[in-house]
């Protein structure tokens, strides 16, 4: 996966035993449970270990009375042995002893995990941190609305100060309109609480960053509160974890911490429409009233790729500034069957692509342009969305092949590059550590 | 009372007069070869018949196992599509759970249950036969949506909606999956009846409900599980097939349905499914280990009381399945308090075992390795639940590998090894021949070996945060190594499961030149080793009036003063001669297998073309409407039907008679279920 992030780690010296001892060579396993980087991990985890630690005895006392006892009381035969053991057929106060010792036990463990579950699914209603939004600073209740569709997942902020409720989320193939839409990939504050309530547009789905939080499944027509938070900048891999079809191996995610001013910048540069050069930006205009222009052989590779986008993208992949409003008309969802399509708002500020499978720049810093190629050419060929062809009127889960050109494709992508701001600038810096 | 001196069945030699007054409805007359399997109705063919399917079904889910462990040896495996992957891990957990070990399990249940309580069949004859055929038409249909259904069912053994709604799964594998449970299902739920009925009502005189071996007692609880469990997963999967085939919008998100309905009414299902699976091995090691301890179960009645809580606990802890499903926390925590308590009866289990093996003289058969084996493995499986018990670590462990290393080691750590076990012990029994030991060993420890190499690394893999159900994984998250590690473990395992079909054809080919392994060649303790080997098609010459519990242990030994243990009749005085002729035994039928046949065609009636129900419909109704007129029994056995064999039992010497009165209730139980 991306090497682009130097994932950061928190030593956690009670787990670090018994997490080299199961973890084996899992030194870059980005996705381990076993090292915890928020508070509620840390309190899953300072609940896992002892109960880990307690099987494990249990375990070696077992394994070993069974094994003890068969090297010591093993017979070859029975063949002319006519002594037999003591005919031992019960113990009633050792019986009781074993069924209430174990009782106690697990009645012990059990306060412990009440404490906790109860702890890490209780939220902060008082949790407010104040941003800048359109110049004026509000009192946002950190929250992100997480929407799983085949086979990526969707991230809506809302950040005009009201918490959004369930019922405005009640229709999820029309959400109300965001303030921030991005995929794949969401930023989050460090050092707070952030309420995620999560969603699906299609299938069930399980929305899961292991050094965050557990996962929550992402019910159609269910609103699952869960919270997640991150002591530190970095990119905090996750892995949808409930099976949701054909290619659900291939729905990845991350979560980008950023310290609270860097989130503000984030927020900043998210909030903004695309901007286009004037040559495009004739284009939009034109477009936006309804009557897209020619565009010739001649005109500039952007040009030529925002006219194929048009034509080929725009009646599903939303870019805020072009086609979110065409003639007077909202923007209204995309032919798959989830209805909805990532927004290529800001693509660029993002660093994956494809649902979270495909790396949007190179080690270099330059933009993948052969992956993009390959994923515009064969859509299906790296993440099926059918199995044996669509049957008429069948509607594509994921995207489809629209038979573009070499040269529509590079000029697609030309395009796209063009789409927010570079990546491979500040927050890189912003979450690489020292 | 120990040996029969006189055959209480009727003699025979008498000419009859055939007559055949109703032509197609007389019973058949059994004979020999293929007929006389398709139409037998004894318990112990049936038994068999549930074996060696069982077994087929283990080799196609294995070679299913195989592939899945192909495609994720190494990063980016490329061997399976996402699509056929999908498929292989959808139909490797259908065919392992529903196609291998339940009918495993019944195997064992069918042949044991009647010898261990000194029946001579079950209760219900043709409907055990109905059963079996039933069971094998939907394993057979469910595998036809390989070849005419587009593929096999690509959802998932749990099948979750809406993703096994027809938007998301186009293909017939779903259907297959609806239809071919429920054809199964009405065989589990057949089945649970007619053994609960016989394990009430067949019991030997004496054979109280606390003399009944635990193994018998372990099936007993599963079959109640099974009587309760498989309506509810038939009525989810009635509603799966109206979605699919008729529009319906049971499940249909869209329409405002919640999909965690399917949820409840899958794991209601679901989880007491666990626990059908896993009774019958721990039963089966109930009566290995004391056997090759030379001691009797330590604690009985803890281990029957606690294998009927952990029936009443499993009704109660579903929702563990669904802790991160969004259900409340409420709900959440409720259910993980359960969950965590039902280890409390199962580890008394593991104690009594341990405690029967204290102080014993252990002798290590490969039915006794497999035995000790099954505690083992069966303790880190219940010890890795009890790790996710806890709902907050649950929400890292959930649908990863950790579960996947948790229930193989629950399911084929404790259910298969069990099972295995249990093949090693009756096989005399059944066959009359022993299978090798030293091959049997050899099976153990591969089996045992590649069975820790598969699974033991996926706990690891889990906790690393790999997903469950992925057709591959990309490199640079740590999975490589273990991967590749329970890759090899599966092809050990495969190799094992050889070296068994092997030890079965070696077994039998050496049979003629060793001696035979007579009647209780492991000097065991109940009833089934009274009688020869291989069991006589009437079972017992006599029914048994049992004494004690491990009846057949103390016919062979007793106490002396100072209570030690003296022999008082060795194996051959004491045993049934199996020599009884003209016992009164329930009639072949053909009918069952005409019901049978009739079912899958109505499945693929109401996937292709309904016009095939009807077809299949006429099928079902003949075979009930024939199964209803034909007669209780053949003509040649007519005669004998309506003298009561079993009036001679008031002349025996032992003169209790309100025991041979219970004879006589079961003989008219006999003949009266039929």
């Amino acid at each position: 996966m991306s090497d682009l992030f130097n994932v950061r780690r928190r030593g956690t010296g009670t787990g670090l035993l018994l997490a080299l001892l199961l973890a084996g060579c899992a030194s870059d396993a980005e996705l381990d449970t076993l090292e915890p980087q928020s508070p509620v991990a840390d309190e899953i985890w300072g609940l896992a270990l002892p109960v880990f630690i307690i099987a494990g005895v249990v375990l070696v006392l077992v394994c070993g009375a069974v094994l003890w006892l068969s090297l010591k009381n093993r017979v070859a035969t029975y063949e002319g042995d006519d002594e037999f053991p003591a005919q031992t057929a019960h113990n009633n106060p050792l019986e009781l002893g074993w069924t209430i010792g174990p009782a106690i036990l697990m009645a012990i463990i059990a306060v412990a995990t009440s404490v906790v579950h109860f702890s890490i699914n209780s939220v902060d209603e008082e949790n407010a941190m104040p941003l800048t939004v359109h110049g004026e600073t509000v009192d946002w209740e950190p929250t992100v609305v997480v929407v799983g569709q085949q086979w990526w997942w969707e991230y809506r902020y809302y950040l005009d100060g009201q918490q959004i409720t369930t019922e405005q989320l009640a229709d999820q193939r029309n959400l109300p309109p965001a303030d921030i839409v991005t995929s794949g990939q969401f930023a989050i504050p460090t050092g707070q609480e952030v309420e995620l309530i999560i969603t699906s547009r299609d299938v069930i789905h399980s929305h899961w960053i292991p050094a965050l939080n557990g996962k929550r499944d992402a019910v159609p027509g269910r609103f699952a509160p869960w919270k997640i938070e991150a002591y530190d900048p970095g990119v905090y891999f996750g892995q949808c974890t409930e099976f949701c079809g054909l290619s659900h191996s291939r729905m990845r995610m991350q979560t980008i911490a950023l310290d609270p001013p860097d989130f503000q910048a984030w927020i900043d540069e998210q909030m903004a429409p695309a901007t286009f050069d004037a040559e495009l930006q004739a284009y939009v205009d034109a477009y936006r009233a309804g009557e897209p222009a020619a565009v010739d052989d001649e005109a500039s590779a952007e040009l030529r790729g925002l006219d194929v986008f048009a034509a080929q993208c725009a009646s599903c992949h939303l870019v805020n500034g072009f086609n979110d409003m065409v003639n007077g008309e909202p923007y209204d969802g995309a032919d798959v069957v989830s209805g909805s399509a990532p927004d290529l708002t800001h693509l660029m500020g993002r660093t994956t692509f494809a649902g979270g499978i495909l790396n949007l720049y190179n080690e270099d810093g330059t933009v993948n342009v052969d992956d993009l190629a390959r994923w515009i050419r064969d859509p299906n060929g790296i993440k099926e969305n059918f199995a044996d062809g669509l049957a008429d009127g069948e509607l594509p889960r994921g995207m489809p092949d629209r038979n573009l050109t070499e040269r529509q494709i590079d000029d697609v992508i030309a395009f796209l590059i063009t789409l927010g701001p570079d990546a491979d600038g500040w927050m890189i810096d912003a979450t690489e550590v020292e | 009372m120990a040996v029969t001196d006189e055959p209480l069945a009727l003699t025979t030699g008498e000419d009859l007069v055939v007559d055949r007054p109703l032509g197609v409805f007389t019973r058949p007359q059994g004979g020999k070869g293929w007929r006389d399997w398709l139409s037998t109705v004894d318990h112990k063919k049936i038994g068999i018949m549930y074996g060696v399917a069982a077994m087929f079904f283990f080799v196609v889910g294995g070679i299913e196992a195989l592939l899945i462990r192909l495609q994720l040896a190494a990063p980016d495996g490329q061997i399976l599509s996402a699509d056929v992957y999908n498929q292989v891990f959808t139909m490797h957990g259908v065919t392992m759970v529903f196609l291998f070990i339940m009918p495993l399990a019944a195997a064992f249940a069918n042949y044991l249950i009647p010898l261990q309580i000194g029946a001579r069949d079950v209760a219900f004859p043709r409907l055990n036969a109905l059963s079996f055929w039933v069971w094998l038409s939907g394993a057979i249909f469910l595998n036809t949506s390989w070849i005419v259904g587009g593929g096999g069912a690509d959802c998932g053994w749990f099948c979750y909606s809406p993703n096994s709604g027809l938007a998301f799964s186009p293909s017939h594998g779903v259907d297959f999956y609806a239809l071919g449970l429920q054809i199964a299902g009405i065989a589990s739920l057949v089945s649970a009846i007619n053994l609960i009925v016989t394990c009430l009502n067949m019991r030997a005189p004496g054979m109280s409900l606390f003399r009944m071996p635990v193994l018998t007692w372990m099936l007993l609880v599963t079959q109640f599980l099974l009587l309760f469990a498989i309506p509810v997963i038939t009525v989810a999967l009635f509603l799966l097939m109206f979605d699919r085939l008729f529009d319906a919008q049971f499940f249909n998100p869209e329409a405002g349905a919640d999909p965690l309905l399917w949820q409840h009414l899958f794991w209601i299902f679901g989880h007491p499914e666990v626990y059908i699976i896993i009774l019958p091995a721990f039963g089966v090691v109930s009566e290995i280990i004391p056997t090759f301890s030379r001691k009797p179960i330590f604690g009985y009645s803890f281990m029957v009381f606690s294998g009927i809580a952990i029936g009443f606990m499993g009704w109660g802890v579903w929702a563990h399945h669904m802790f991160v499903s969004g259900i409340g926390p409420l709900s959440v925590w409720a259910f993980s308090m359960s969950t965590m308590f039902i280890a409390v009866p199962t580890g008394v289990k593991i104690l009594n075992w341990l405690a029967t093996m204290w102080g014993g003289k252990l002798r290590f058969t490969t039915a006794m390795l497999f035995a000790v084996g099954t505690v083992a493995m069966f303790t880190i499986g219940g010890l890795s639940g009890v790790t996710h018990a806890l709902a907050p670590a649950d929400t890292q462990q959930t649908d990863t590998y950790y579960i996947v290393a948790h229930f193989h080691y629950v399911i084929f750590g404790g259910g298969v090894l069990g099972l295995m076990g249990g093949l090693y012990f009756w096989w005399p029994k059944v066959f009359g021949f022993m299978l090798n030991e030293t091959w049997g060993k050899v099976h153990f420890w591969t089996m045992l070996i590649g069975f820790n190499l598969t699974f033991g690394p996926m706990h690891v893999l889990g906790l690393q945060g790999m997903s469950r159900r992925i057709d591959t994984y990309s490199p640079g998250f740590g999975f490589a190594f273990w991967n590749l590690i329970a890759t090899i473990g599966a092809f050990i395992i495969a190799l094992s499961v050889v070296v068994f079909f092997l030890n079965v054809w070696k077994s039998r080919r050496d049979a003629p030149h060793l001696p035979a392994p007579g009647p209780d060649p492991w000097d065991a303790r109940s009833l089934e080793w009274m009688i020869q080997s291989p069991a006589p098609e009437h079972n017992f010459d006599e029914v048994p009036i049992v004494e004690s519990d491990d009846e057949w242990w103390h016919r062979k030994y007793g106490y002396d003063e100072n209570k030690n243990v003296v022999r008082i009749a060795t194996i051959e005085e004491a045993t049934q001669k199996g020599d009884a002729v003209g016992v009164h035994l329930p009639a072949p039928s053909f009918w069952p297998l005409v019901v049978a046949l009739g079912l899958p065609i109505i499945g693929y009636g109401l996937i292709f073309n309904l016009w095939l129900c009807v077809l299949g419909g006429a099928l079902v109704g003949l075979g009930i409407y024939s199964w209803a007129l034909e007669p209780v029994d053949d003509p040649d056995a007519d005669h004998d039907h309506g003298h009561d064999d079993h009036d001679d039992d008031d002349d025996d010497d032992d003169g209790e008679g309100a025991e041979a009165e219970m004879a006589d209730a079961t003989a008219g139980a006999e003949e009266g279920a039929d």
